[in-house]
């Protein structure tokens, strides 16, 4: 046998009262305030733009194009991304060139970010790691031209040079230096 | 003739043999090979050097099956039936030689897939991904071979990818006749390629890369412009000629773009293959090449006007000479449709004309397929007028008889492929220069504004209806979704004509 | 070339010589020399006494001459097939000798060509063709001289051409060089190459004996069978019968090779003694190395090992009784100091040289074979390897229009699963 002993409404207990939570509140506030104010305790807040968040390296930010070692871009225009994509905003024109090594390359590749739903498929499929999704998340724009990320701005934009420096470079780099440790 | 007409031929005499294939029992004609009977019965055998329509190589060694009491595997294409055989396609060991002879395909195979034009529609991938071992134990280094060779005007051969079936050696042989492929070198490091001095310039090159069950052999007019599981294939009639092929015609549906024409397998009228020629009939179909808009005086006029703009022509010239110019490249039911609407709306029968090439030879035939009669349906108009009891005068490119019959209004039907007249211009000049003129046509030009009606009509994948090939046999169109979703045919845009003027 | 040391079972060598008569003698490669040994004594006879052909195919089965270029199958019966009805057919000697450690071919063009020429009027005279070829290997220059100059000499003294010897038959023979392709010694292989064709084997159905050459009935047989031939003539088929075992008749050239004190080409009875042939005729191996391996037939024959020569006999069934095969008769002898692994390095080498391309599996797979075997020779192979030369030469024996998948096949499996241990040794 249990019961509830309702001798007492909480909400009359004047220690639930107006006054006295919200003079508690004020305290819990300037406390941390004060605390804060004189850096005995890490702010959450991020003053951005002025100072970056961090974001986790697995991000799936403003996508871009990785290069081959000697800049010229990766991808060979297989059209996986653009199949697989489920949003549909990958458009690709392919060339041909006589270079040798290269046969196909992309002479469009067009991503209309404004359909692209950051799912990550187009980086799933690419089979030679041209594509990936990065860590900048601001793409805030005016024009409507700068939704539709071109070619150049993928490959090029010195934004994802600074962000990610070396790791744009190809992957058979890559591979390669994997290859040379694992052999010895 | 092909080993399948041989297959057609003997049924007629009745001469069968009964076996039994994967334990369902089949009979087929003396002389069929087990891989033609398997396929009668639906049971697959996959292959890569055998082609109905090419002699039996028996190469590639993938279409190994088990026959009862023949201690080895047989391969299905060189083997054939006899009475009483069991075959079992499916059995273990067969399937096992299967897998290694994928296996053994793929030592030497470059695997660059993406950026393949055949990935999508390639043998090699579709049986491995049917029979092959997925487990692969290839890991070799390949043997390096000429990539993007030019070989002919149409045509760009990887020598890596292939995979030496020879179906285009025989081909050229068998086929166009003209020999200019062979295989060069011994083992691994044989290759495809060109016997010297010769290239492929034939008019039946493009059949080279159909055959080709990889992507060895790719088309110049194709080569990286689209993937092929993009496209999807309408099943209708080359306009090219008046041979009429059965061939397929492949389009992109949501970018409402055509690439690329292909043969389907016809007996009756072409075999395995079409020509050179047929396969650009994709291009005057595509929006770029084409005129959306009707125009009135060189102003355009909305799709909804134009049955009004039509009949108010039509009635305007009620009682006064009226002139019908027809090209022989609509469909029967169009001619039937348009002559009878005409002289309903009119009262009276127009006078007809039939404008044809400049220079042509309609009775030239190259003996694989392709004929001088570059108009599809050259039968279907002359049954057609001969049907409404019309005498039709012929002109072509220069248009005094028209001139001298001096028509109050001229309706020119005209012709859907232009390439077939050679340079129209001239005479679409000398057409605009004659008071009232209503044009059909597909093609943009600065002289159709002069017409004073130019309504744009569907192409021949947009259209329902038939042909009559060179020997009167009916060929069917299948329409497909148009290209402008507003456009009318000339079915619809008479209809609604006709209709009108009953109100 | 050495001198024949023939001796077997307390019979004189005279007895048993069939090719190896002339050797010694002087000028014994001219038709004088051949006359003087009976030579067209058999032709002669057949013309002017006009024995039936199929009487000439009868004695030729009962003689249980068996084909000498690797299958043996029995030369009677391959004639017989040759259909009987009158027509475009042709006689074709393949002298395109290829096989690794084979070199009895020439031995018979060096000695005396004239046994051939009239070994091959014979077939010609029993299958009732009007013209016959010798498809002679591109690199047998001396041997394609003597061989014309033979059938020059036939030609003048009237054993070829028109009406020889007055019987009404007529015969005309040609030379054709081959262009150094080992698969040119398969009979269709050889066949296409005559036709001027790139020298790839044809499907079997149908067989050469009822559409070969040109399409017509051809049938492509060994120099040494046909050379035999005229002796069987003249002697009788019981006569050869005499020699070898009640399935292998006759005597057949053997090649000796290796580091052997003794090596060449001896003309044997057919079960004759392995062993002895090597340690007696072919005095034993060189500085008194112990013996490891023994290839009995050329290069694509499966290998066997000293254990296992013990008991063997030179005939096609008790070699074959001992897993390998008697092939063209060249005894290749490896002793102890060989690296195995190099041995097969050689013979895949070899054989992924030589493929014609044509099929898939033999296509690839004597490459990938040999840049297998290449693996253990550097070093580099892992124990997977050791199971894929397994599965590899499995899946490509049988599956291949000619036999060279077989063949490279054989030496393969034979190799890795006689001399494990070496191949293990050299895994990474």
């Amino acid at each position: 046998m249990a019961y509830v002993q309702v001798s007492q409404d909480p909400t009359k207990d004047w220690r639930n009262g107006y006054l006295l939570t919200t003079l508690k509140g004020l305290g819990y506030t300037t406390k941390v305030f004060l605390r804060q104010f004189f850096r005995l305790e890490k702010t959450v807040t991020k003053q951005w733009p002025d100072e970056e968040p961090d974001y986790s390296s697995r991000f799936k930010g403003k996508h871009f194009l990785t290069q081959r070692p000697d800049g010229r871009v990766r991808c060979t225009a297989c059209f996986l991304c653009a199949t697989n994509c489920p949003a549909q905003c990958i458009k690709i024109v392919a060339g041909e060139t006589a270079e040798q090594g290269i046969e196909k390359f992309p002479v469009r590749f067009e991503i209309d970010i404004l359909r692209c739903v950051f799912c990550g498929f187009c980086e799933e499929a690419c089979p030679v790691d041209a594509i990936r999704l990065g860590p900048e998340y601001t793409m805030a724009g005016l024009a409507e031209e700068k939704w539709v990320y071109t070619l150049d701005h993928l490959l090029n934009r010195p934004a994802i040079r600074e962000k990610i420096g070396a790791a744009q470079l190809s992957k058979k780099v890559e591979n390669e230096k994997w290859n040379a440790n694992a052999n010895h | 003739m092909t080993n399948t007409e041989n297959t057609l031929n003997a049924e007629k005499t009745q001469n069968l043999v009964n076996l039994t294939i994967d334990g369902k029992p089949v009979s087929v004609p003396h002389g069929t090979s087990v891989i033609e009977a398997a396929k009668k019965i639906g049971s697959k055998i996959p292959h890569f050097c055998w082609h109905p329509g090419l002699s039996v190589a028996g190469v590639c060694r993938l279409c190994m099956v088990k026959i009862e009491g023949n201690p080895k595997l047989q391969i299905g294409c060189n083997t054939q039936v006899t009475e009483g055989m069991k075959v079992e396609t499916k059995h273990q060991e067969a399937k096992e030689a299967q897998k290694w002879a994928l296996e053994f395909h793929l030592v030497n195979h470059p695997l660059d897939c993406p950026t393949c034009d055949q990935a999508g529609e390639c043998k090699l991938q579709d049986y491995y991904m049917q029979v092959g071992r997925y487990d692969s134990q290839v890991n070799e280094e390949k043997v390096l071979k000429p990539k993007a060779l030019d070989v002919g005007t149409e045509l760009i051969l990887d020598t890596e990818r292939c995979i030496l079936c020879s179906r285009c050696v025989r081909f050229e042989d068998q086929v166009s006749k003209t020999s200019s492929l062979g295989i060069f070198n011994r083992g691994d490091h044989s290759q495809i390629g060109l016997i010297p001095g010769r290239r492929i310039e034939h008019n039946y090159s493009y059949n080279l890369v159909d055959i080709c069950p990889v992507g060895a052999f790719t088309a110049r007019d194709f080569r990286f412009k689209c993937r092929v599981w993009f496209l999807e294939k309408t099943k209708t009639t080359c306009p090219g000629c008046s041979t009429g092929c059965s061939v397929s015609v492949f389009g992109n549906k949501m970018e409402r773009e055509y690439y690329r024409l292909k043969p389907e397998v016809d007996h009756e009228v072409n075999g395995h293959w079409m020509c050179d020629y047929g396969r650009k009939m994709y291009k005057h179909c595509n929006a770029s090449a084409r005129q959306s808009v009707p125009q009135k005086n060189g102003t355009p006029v909305d799709w909804n006007r134009i049955t009004n703009e039509l009949v108010q022509e039509l009635t305007k010239a009620r009682n006064k000479k009226v002139a019908l110019v027809l090209t022989p490249q609509y469909t029967n039911e169009e001619y039937a449709l348009v002559l009878s609407s005409i002289k309903q709306i009119l009262g009276t029968t127009p006078t007809v004309f039939i404008w044809r090439p400049e220079t042509e030879n309609p009775t030239e035939f190259d003996g694989v397929l392709f004929r001088g009669d570059h108009n599809a349906n050259t039968k279907g108009l002359e049954r057609a007028l001969s049907q409404a009891n019309i005498q039709a005068e012929i002109i072509r490119g220069n248009i005094e008889p028209l001139k001298n019959a001096n028509p109050d209004l001229t309706i020119v039907l005209g012709p859907e492929i232009e390439m077939a007249y050679g340079n129209i211009e001239n005479t679409l000049q000398s057409l605009s220069k004659l008071s009232n003129v209503v044009y059909f046509g597909v093609t943009l030009s600065d002289t159709t504004k002069q017409f004073s009606l130019t309504v744009p009509t569907k192409v021949f994948v947009e259209k329902n209806g038939t042909y009559l090939n060179y020997n009167s046999m009916p060929r069917k169109l299948i329409a497909n979704a148009p290209v402008f979703s507003q456009i009318m045919g000339l079915d619809d845009m008479f209809a609604a004509a006709l209709q009108r003027i009953e109100q | 070339m050495p001198l024949m040391k023939n001796d077997y079972l307390g019979r004189k060598p005279e007895d048993f010589r069939i090719f190896s008569i002339f050797e010694g003698k002087e000028n014994h490669r001219t038709l004088d020399a051949y006359r003087q040994h009976d030579g067209y004594a058999a032709l002669t006879k057949v013309l002017k006494e006009k024995i039936p052909p199929d009487d000439v195919i009868t004695m030729v089965k009962n003689s249980g001459l068996r084909g000498r270029g690797g299958a043996g199958f029995p030369t009677g019966m391959k004639w017989g097939f040759v259909p009987k009805a009158p027509g475009e057919k042709y006689v074709i000697t393949n002298f395109d000798e290829g096989e690794p450690g084979t070199y009895k071919d020439r031995y018979i063009a060096e000695m005396n060509s004239h046994m051939l020429i009239e070994g091959m009027i014979l077939a010609a005279y029993a299958i009732g063709a009007a013209k016959s070829y010798v498809y002679i290997r591109g690199e047998f220059i001396e041997e394609r001289k003597w061989v014309e100059t033979s059938i020059r000499e036939a030609y003048e003294a009237g054993f070829l051409g028109k009406n020889i010897l007055g019987s009404g038959f007529s015969h005309e023979m040609d030379i054709y060089f081959g262009a150094g392709a080992y698969i040119c010694g398969e009979e269709t292989g050889l066949i296409s190459s005559l036709e001027g064709k790139k020298g790839q084997p044809k499907l079997k159905p149908p067989f050469p004996a009822v559409q070969g050459y040109l399409g017509k009935p051809t049938i492509v047989n060994n120099v040494e069978t046909l050379a035999a031939v005229p002796w069987i003539l003249r002697n009788g088929p019981d006569a050869y019968r005499k020699f070898g075992t009640e399935k292998s008749a006759g005597t057949k050239l053997f090649n000796l090779s290796g580091p052997i004190v003794n090596p060449g080409c001896f003309e044997l009875p057919l079960g004759y003694p392995l062993k002895r042939f090597i340690y007696e005729d072919g005095g034993g191996l060189l500085d008194g190395k112990k013996l490891k391996a023994v290839i009995p037939g050329g290069a694509s024959a499966p290998v066997l090992t000293a254990a296992e020569i013990e008991n063997i006999n030179l005939d096609y069934e008790s070699v074959a009784a001992a897993g390998s095969m008697l092939g063209s008769g060249a005894v290749i002898v490896i002793p102890e100091d060989i690296s195995m692994v190099d041995v097969l390095h050689n013979i895949m080498a070899f054989f992924a040289h030589e493929s014609c391309g044509q099929c898939t599996p033999c296509r690839e797979g004597t490459g990938w074979l040999f840049r297998i075997v290449d693996r253990f020779k550097k070093g580099t192979a892992t124990k997977a390897d050791l199971d894929r030369v397994y599965d590899i030469a499995n899946n490509m024996a049988g599956r291949t229009i000619c036999t060279l998948s077989d063949a490279a096949a054989m030496p393969a499996k034979s190799f890795i699963r006689k001399f494990a241990h070496e191949f293990e040794a050299r895994i990474r």
